[in-house]
Formats: structure tokens, C-alpha cells, sequence
């Protein structure tokens, strides 16, 4: 069986510890990228204009219809041969591309129905004052929807630690890649319920934020 | 004498379909300048959607819609100037229920007019006295009651300086004892000789504040004239079943 657990994480805690604050850099910056990505998207599905809502159509259902890995390797392999660039740059750059392009499509979702969730009345009433389409959103439509929308895009956050379990595939360094480090000290089995142990405390700790916020949210309405 | 008053609305051979739904079927209808004009009629009938049809926020499938003497054109008139000049206030209130009673005063008058915020907050508050929710000013308005949210409603539109306020059955969503606070307030803003097109189910009231009344059933105006003669002597059938149902 090898050493236990505690041994493991006594000895190699520094290495978790590193690849725990990987996992919530990168997917902080997934949702952020994802986030800007998303709102952009959301705008162009509302816009009206069949062009712009057919393109963002389709890059909602083929981003959330295809696995996330594929994404991931088609990010690696393919962008680059595309985008000459991106060879200059390093190798994480791709990934984080495909996690906030994978983040975008979802976030636009969430964007979309809060923006749908409120009173087609406010906007009657906004645009019959006068304002234009664009302050109508702005400051009536989205203060109103970003209600609806700040707990999803938490629960986004935390679904996207998880989901980022798979860039070590592509050696970022996260908390999934720490197994990696450690398997080539011959310890296949204990980092994986140290790794598991750390995801579900961060996933729970943010739930419950979030689940804090709501109420905190409710109590003011 | 119609001729020497001015126009401000007019309509010619209104249509509206929603697909295949015939929901105006031409109605053609000027209010003049100062004109206090109610539209009664039953549900289903086309009232809300011509008020609609008049600030665009509906586009008529097809016939014409003046104002002040300009057609309006949905490619090319600038509707925000255009709904600017009308005021419009909501079965359902729809206040704005993130800003503050002021704020929903002034929001629209400082981002489209570009009028200076101090001056707007002052506007604002003359309109809340002349309401009585001066006390109101910096609450939300979840604290209002239904009829304190239809007064702020219509204040709101008011501080835009409209040429013509419409009313959407403004007193339908009101529990009783709130109607006649509203109505008072239509009813001074009538007489201090604002032009107001105003659907309602209160007949009492629009006997009262109309110099016109219009009844429209069925996508048409199938009758219209002043109260006295409308209420009293209905010429059309149509007019006689609605009002023996609704009086
Ligand atoms: N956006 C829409 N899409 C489809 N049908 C609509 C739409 N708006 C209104 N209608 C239909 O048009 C008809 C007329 O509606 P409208 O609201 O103008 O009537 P109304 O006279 O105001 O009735 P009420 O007294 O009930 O308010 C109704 O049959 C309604 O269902
Ligand atoms: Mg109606």
C-alpha cells in the first residue's frame, strides 16, 4: 500500500497547496474571459439581428454540446497551427482560451435568462420615456437581471474548479497535476483523496457563500 | 369646427395583425390639441394595441399614424425624440423597482434631455407635491402602495414634458380605495389642459374628464362622440350591449 495519507500530505502539502491556488487562478480567469465572452454573446442572441444571433446560437450549442477535453485538445493542437501567435506564447495561453471560450457559452445562458427574467414591462416603460435601447439595458434591463445573474455566475465559478481538473492533462500546473508530480514517486493512489478532499472543500466553502449571498440578496428586495 | 383646432395625433386606416390575428382593422382618428379623448370598449377589443400603435411601441401592419403633422415612419423617424414627446402610463405601473422615487423621475430626463441632475431633482420634486409622495422621494418603491406607484408612474411621464400622455387602463390593477386617488390626478392633469388619450373601464369617470369618447370593438371604432350623447342615446347596438353590461 505504500505510506498513508496524512504521511503524503505531510510531506508534499506545499505541492497541493500550489496546485489548489492553480486551480482557482485558472478558473477565475476561465470565467472572467468567459464572463466578457458571455455577456457579448447574450447581447448578440437578443440583438434581433439574425446574423449575429445565428453566430451566437451556434457557438452556444457547440460549445456546451461537445465535450470540454476535445476542447481542450483542439485548443492545444489546432489554434496554433491557426493563429500563428499563439506559438510565441506559452502553452497554458491555449487551454485558458479553451476554458473561457467552453465558460463563455454557458455564461451567455445565464446572462440570456436573467436578462429574459425581468418584466417585459420595464422595458415598455423605458422605451416609452424616451430612452434608448441602450440605456434601456444598461441601466434599467441589466441592474435588474444582474440579481438573477451574480448567483449563477458564483455557481459557474465553482463548477469551473472542477472542470479545470483537466488542463493538468496539459501540464498547468492545478491541483490535478500535483497527481501527476506524484505518481513518478510511485504514490498512485493516496494524492487522488487528498486532491478529491481539497476540490470538495473549496466547492462547499463557495456553495455556501454563494447560498449567503442569495439570502443577503432576498432580504434586501 | 375641427378644422380651426390642431392636430396632434391622427391616424389613417390603421391596421394591426398579430399573424393572422386581425387586431385593427382600420381606424382612422385625429385627437386634437388639448383634447381629453377616453376609448371604452370591450376586452379583446384593439384599445391597447391602437394606444400602442401611437408611440411605436407597436409597428402597424399597415395605414398611417401623424404627429404633430409628421408621419411617422419606423426606418426613419428617431423614435426615442418621437416617444419623448408621449407620455405613457401602464395597467401594471412598471416602475422601476431598483431606483429610488426620485431617480425614477430623473433618469430619463438627465441621460435624453441632458437636463442638468439638480435641476431635474427639483422638477422632480415640485411633480411628487403636486402628487402628495414628496415624503416618498428617496424610498424604493416596494414601499408604495399600488396607487402611490401609478402617481409615480404618471409623474414620471410628466417630467419628460410630454405633448400627450395615454393611459392604459391605469386604474385596472388598483385595489378600490386606491382609484380615485389616481383618477384625481388624471383628472387635474386633464384640466389643466394637458392631451390625454385614456383607456378605461370607469365609465363614471370618463363621462366626467371626456370631451370625447371613442368606443372601439372588434378592430373598429364602431361608435364615438361626446359623453353626454354616447352614454345616453348609443346610436349603434354594439354600444347599447357593452354599456348596459358594463353600467
Ligand atoms: N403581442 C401580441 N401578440 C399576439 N396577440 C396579441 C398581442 N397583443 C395583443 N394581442 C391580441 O390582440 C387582441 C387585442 O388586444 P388588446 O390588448 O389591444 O385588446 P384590449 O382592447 O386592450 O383588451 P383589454 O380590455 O382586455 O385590455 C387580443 O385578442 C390579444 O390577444
Ligand atoms: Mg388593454
Amino acid at each position: 500500500m505504500g505510506p498513508s495519507i496524512l504521511d503524503v500530505l505531510t510531506e508534499y502539502w506545499p505541492l497541493f497547496l500550489k496546485g489548489a491556488l492553480g486551480t482557482l487562478k485558472y478558473a477565475a480567469i476561465a470565467v472572467a474571459g468567459g464572463t466578457l465572452l458571455g455577456t457579448l454573446v447574450a447581447l448578440m442572441r437578443l440583438s434581433g439581428n439574425r446574423i449575429l444571433s445565428t453566430i451566437a446560437t451556434v457557438y452556444a450549442d457547440v460549445l456546451r454540446g461537445t465535450p470540454l477535453l476535445v476542447q481542450m485538445y483542439i485548443a492545444y493542437f489546432f489554434l496554433p497551427l491557426v493563429i500563428p501567435a499563439l506559438n510565441n506564447v506559452e502553452k497554458e495561453v491555449t487551454v485558458l482560451i479553451a476554458l473561457a471560450l467552453n465558460s463563455g457559452a454557458y455564461v451567455s445562458e445565464i446572462i440570456r435568462g436573467g436578462i429574459n427574467s425581468v418584466d417585459a414591462g420595464q422595458n415598455e416603460a423605458a422605451r416609452s420615456l424616451g430612452l434608448s435601447a441602450t440605456h434601456t439595458m444598461t441601466k434599467i434591463i441589466l441592474p435588474q437581471a444582474l440579481k438573477n445573474i451574480l448567483p449563477s455566475l458564483a455557481n459557474e465559478y465553482i463548477s469551473m474548479i472542477k472542470e479545470t481538473s483537466m488542463a493538468g492533462t496539459f501540464m498547468l500546473y492545478e491541483l490535478m497535476y500535483t497527481r501527476t508530480i506524484l505518481a513518478n514517486k510511485y504514490l498512485s493512489w493516496q494524492p487522488l483523496f487528498i486532491i478529491a478532499g481539497i476540490y470538495l472543500i473549496m466547492t462547499l466553502v463557495l456553495t455556501n457563500l454563494v447560498k449567503l449571498l442569495e439570502k443577503r440578496f432576498s432580504v434586501s428586495d | 369646427m375641427t378644422d380651426k383646432r390642431n392636430a396632434l395625433i391622427r391616424t389613417v386606416d390603421l391596421k394591426k395583425n398579430f399573424n393572422d390575428l386581425e387586431v385593427l382593422k382600420g381606424i382612422s382618428e385625429t385627437v386634437y390639441q388639448g383634447e381629453v379623448v377616453c376609448i371604452i370598449g370591450p376586452s379583446g377589443g384593439g384599445k391597447s394595441t391602437f394606444l400602442r400603435c401611437l408611440n411605436m411601441l407597436e409597428e402597424p401592419t399597415s395605414g398611417e399614424v401623424y404627429f404633430d403633422d409628421e408621419k411617422l415612419d419606423p426606418k426613419s423617424t428617431d423614435i426615442d425624440r418621437h416617444r419623448q414627446k408621449i407620455g405613457m402610463v401602464f395597467q401594471q405601473f412598471n416602475v422601476f423597482p431598483h431606483l429610488t422615487v426620485l431617480q425614477n423621475i430623473t433618469l430619463a430626463p438627465t441621460l435624453e434631455k441632458k437636463i442638468p441632475e439638480e435641476e431635474a431633482k427639483q422638477t422632480a420634486m415640485k411633480l411628487l407635491k403636486q402628487v402628495g409622495l414628496e415624503d416618498k422621494a428617496n424610498e424604493y418603491p416596494r414601499k408604495l402602495s399600488g396607487g402611490q406607484k401609478q402617481r409615480l408612474a404618471i409623474v414620471r411621464a410628466m417630467a419628460m414634458e410630454p405633448e400627450v400622455m395615454l393611459f392604459d387602463e391605469p386604474t385596472s390593477a388598483l385595489d378600490p380605495e386606491m382609484v380615485k386617488g389616481v383618477l384625481e390626478v388624471i383628472k387635474d392633469l386633464a384640466e389643466s389642459g394637458m392631451t390625454c388619450v385614456i383607456v378605461t373601464h370607469e365609465m363614471g369617470f370618463a363621462k366626467e374628464v371626456a370631451d370625447r369618447i371613442i368606443f372601439i370593438d372588434e378592430g373598429v371604432v364602431a361608435e364615438e362622440g361626446n359623453p353626454e350623447e354616447l352614454f345616453n342615446h348609443p346610436k349603434n347596438p354594439r354600444t347599447a350591449e357593452f354599456l348596459s353590461q358594463v353600467l
